[in-house]
């Protein structure tokens, strides 16, 4: 009886097993990593796909510069048909566990996105904290490059983007599986960085604004960074006066912000926002210790206030909603289409009322 | 008698039979010379039987070391153990002359501590018992005397603490010891091996030399099993935590003791689990690593023509070997082999391009986390554990790992050390208390 199930444990086991059990044996130096993907519309074929993958040539030695990538790209009329296209001109299994970054290019970004998201959703091997960014002028040439100095392929992108190296205010890293949340929620929108090419170099310092089907508007570094404080807190930032044509910069170091929409007497909605930062000195003329704070503050806060309401205004004659305004407004409010038709005929004619409080916390280490 | 002693006894030179007149009496006397100490044979029986200063059958009368012997078919194994046989007046009496050759009481050597006791037990069980009895000062201790073994009537002793005692393992114990069929029992092992049935995973009897070990085990309300002719004791019931506890986390400082201890069930999750997890990493599910990692591992593995589970198989036969010949090596020519297992091979084995550089690193973190191990008989039994992991992770990657570990867990869990479950990590079994002590043996 003891045996008998013995047995059967013998052979239901591995059977459970072999249904559970997902790609097959393949050693890791038989497997070729993707570090980075693109995908482009090409420019004289707009329909098909350009896809273009960066693999990784491993090396025992990681050394500054020694980093090895080949580039395969292939157009097709679908992207799932284009990778099954380059595995048929690589050595080794496509694995794409340690692609970390993918890119869309302008083009296709600023044309119709879902298709690639939903390629990007759907496979199984894609992980969820990939980052997504907007390639200019395409992808590939994006992904093309090379960085001199990298220690192993992919390392620039990775570092850059992550928050284990650069940190900048600039930078605001996207992961897929919020990009795709956010392109199908009612009431938020996904916003990318964009990756430029720059002689040698990835510059990401712009912000793309998307909807639910393209891209529809770019910030500029500058609304990039205000967009980072408002919605991330992102702290590693400045906020700039310019008080009797002296620039003053503060480096910031604490930041919060929090906003209401309210309605007023006449059915109009405001939406009241309070910024609270507090920062030191980096730039200011000598004496300033001496000088009066709170005027100076005051000119911070009008300067600040002036710069949010131009970026919300910006973003509200796109037609986007990056920040949530309007998820904020269906989680208080009613939960039926109702509530979300109403927010539809608000969000239009939405004012806002910015109210920064910034303070100066102390000089720096001089005066 | 002599005649019949003869018969029973196959042609021995060390087979000593006397028979001895003086004015009075005549007596018989045999033992077997090499077993016993002839100076005691002469001082208690020749020199008094020769002087006649008292009547030879009173002296036997009244010393209670000589045991009168009813059985004759006891009288052969009597003499075996080193008694003197001698018949006086038609009775026949036992007086104990064994000299046992034996270790010195020696120095602790598989179980080591730095700031504990350095003696361990002895091989003879009589010193042993002393060493306890001597750490153990209770009244409270009780001994029970068994003889195992068909052929070699091994003597054991249990001892308990009459009143820690839990009467059901000891009434477990007992039936257990009962219950055995064995020739020949030469070492604690074995009687483990027979206790808890030699196809159990883990080991469920802690197998000790520490006469402190002893004590606080005794002192816990578990039993102690002592054999003659072999210096470690037997532990029982015991629960995983202890296997996992050396004498020293109570000797030395309380932070650290506690991060050791952690550091040991890290340990042994490695040895399990390394060798499978390096297959199914490599060969499954390659973007559990860091991206850097990944690329390393890849580049220094390009050069390995055989798949990882093959790479694995290398690496481990070759520190099994090591470690199994390190161990029958003669001491003096042991250091050998280490030098060139441990460098020369590992290094040569890497560039060779049979194994990856990685490989390495698992197979020494596999090697030395498995002797934090402070129990000997559960690190031995831990050293086997990564093996019947290493087949689901062949054939089913990551998937097969944590069904395999799952499936030792239950098996952990669902084993009972003499009737008190095993796998209890948190807290060692209680002493069991009570006013009055157990009831003994009928």
């Amino acid at each position: 009886m003891r045996q008998n199930k013995l047995i059967q444990l013998a052979i239901v086991l591995p059977i459970l097993l072999a249904t559970l059990s997902g790609c097959g044996f393949k050693d890791i130096d038989k497997r070729f990593f993707v570090v980075a993907a693109g995908i482009d519309r090409p420019v004289n074929n707009p329909n098909r796909y350009l896809v273009t993958l960066k693999l990784a040539v491993p090396s025992p030695k990681i050394e500054p510069g020694s980093a090895k990538a080949q580039v395969e790209s292939v157009e097709a009329s679908t992207i799932a048909e284009a990778v099954r296209l380059i595995k048929s001109r690589v050595d080794k299994e496509l694995d794409f566990g340690h692609c970390k970054l993918y890119l869309l290019g302008d083009r296709l970004s600023s044309q119709y996105y879902p298709d690639a998201m939903d390629w990007i959703s759907r496979r199984r091997d894609i992980q969820n904290v990939a980052y997504i960014a907007i390639g200019r002028p395409d992808a590939k040439t994006v992904i093309e490059m090379n960085p001199p100095t990298e220690r192993f392929p992919g390392n620039t992108l990775f570092l850059q983007l992550g928050k284990d190296g650069t940190e900048s205010a600039y930078i605001v890293p996207v992961f897929s599986f919020d990009f795709i949340r956010k392109a199908q929620e009612r009431g938020i929108d996904p916003v990318l960085p964009i990756m430029n090419k720059e002689k040698e170099e990835y510059v990401i310092s712009k912000l793309a604004l998307l909807n639910k089907n393209k891209t529809v508007a770019t910030l500029s570094p500058n609304e990039t960074e205000i967009y980072n404080q408002i919605s991330h807190h992102m702290k590693k930032s400045t906020v700039t006066a310019t008080i009797n044509g002296q620039s003053l910069v503060l480096a910031v170091n604490k930041i919060s912000s929090r906003y209401r929409i309210v309605k007023e007497a006449n059915g109009s909605h405001i939406l009241k926002m309070k910024i609270y930062i507090s920062g030191i000195f980096e730039e200011a003329p000598l004496g300033v210790y001496s000088s009066n704070w709170s005027k100076l503050e005051q000119k911070f806060n009008e300067h600040y206030e002036a710069e949010a309401n131009h970026l919300l205004t910006k973003i509200q004659q796109a037609e986007v909603d990056p920040f949530g305004f309007g998820l904020r407004y269906r989680a208080t409010h009613a939960g039926s289409d109702q509530t979300w038709k109403a927010w539809l005929s608000i969000y239009p004619q939405l004012k806002f009322e910015i109210k920064a409080n910034i303070k100066i916390d102390g000089t720096g280490i001089s005066d | 008698m002599l005649n019949r002693i003869t018969t029973l006894f196959a042609e021995a030179k060390d087979l000593n039979t006397y028979r001895m007149s003086n004015k009075e009496m005549v007596i018989e006397i045999a033992y077997i010379s090499s077993l016993c100490d002839e100076s005691k044979v002469s001082d208690f029986i020749l020199v008094p039987f020769q002087k006649e200063l008292q009547p030879f059958d009173d002296i036997v009368e009244r010393n209670p070391q000589f045991q009168i012997i009813q059985d004759p078919a006891m009288w052969a194994s009597i003499i075996l153990r080193g008694f003197v046989l001698l018949s006086v007046k038609g009775r026949i009496y036992a007086l104990d002359t064994a000299r046992i050759i034996r270790n010195e009481t020696p120095a602790t050597q598989v179980e080591t501590a730095i700031l504990g006791p350095q003696l361990a037990l002895s091989e003879d069980m009589v010193d042993s018992i002393n060493i306890i009895r001597s750490r153990y000062p209770s009244p409270e201790l009780a001994m029970e005397e068994k003889t195992i073994g068909s052929m070699s009537h091994t003597r054991i002793m249990i001892l308990y603490d009459n009143r820690h005692v839990d009467p059901n393992v000891l009434s477990e114990v007992r039936s257990k010891l009962q219950s055995i069929r064995i020739d020949f029992l030469n070492a604690a092992g074995q009687l483990e091996r027979k206790l808890s049935g030699k196809l159990g995973l883990l080991p469920t009897i802690i197998i000790t030399e520490r006469p402190d070990r002893v004590a606080n085990s005794l002192q816990r309300g578990k039993i102690v099993l002592l054999l003659q002719g072999t210096m470690f004791a037997l532990i029982m019931p015991a629960t995983f935590y202890e296997f996992m506890h050396a004498v020293d986390d109570n000797y030395d400082s309380f932070w650290m003791t506690r991060m050791l201890i952690l550091l040991r069930y890290f340990g042994v999750i490695l040895t399990i689990t390394m060798p499978a997890l390096y297959i199914a990493v490599i060969s499954y599910n390659p973007e559990l690593f860091r991206v850097q990692l990944a690329f390393s591992i890849a580049g220094s593995r390009s050069a390995v023509p055989y798949p990882s589970f093959i790479e694995v198989f290398i690496m481990l036969f070759m520190i099994e070997s090591l470690i199994e010949a390190s161990l029958r090596l003669p001491k003096y020519i042991g250091s050998t082999a280490t030098t060139v297992g441990g460098l020369i091979l590992g290094q040569a084995a890497q560039q060779a391009g049979l194994v990856s550089s990685i490989m390495i690193i698992v197979t020494s973190v596999v090697a030395i986390s498995n002797f934090v191990v402070p129990v000997n008989n559960m690190s031995i039994s831990i050293r086997f554990m990564k093996y019947p992991l290493i087949v689901p992770a062949i054939f089913f990657g990551l998937t097969g790992v944590t069904v395999g570990i799952f499936a030792l867990l239950c098996y952990m869990t669902h084993l009972r050390s003499f009737g008190k479950p095993y796998f209890r990590i948190f807290g060692p079994i209680k002493a069991y208390t009570s006013d009055i002590g157990q009831v003994s043996e009928e």
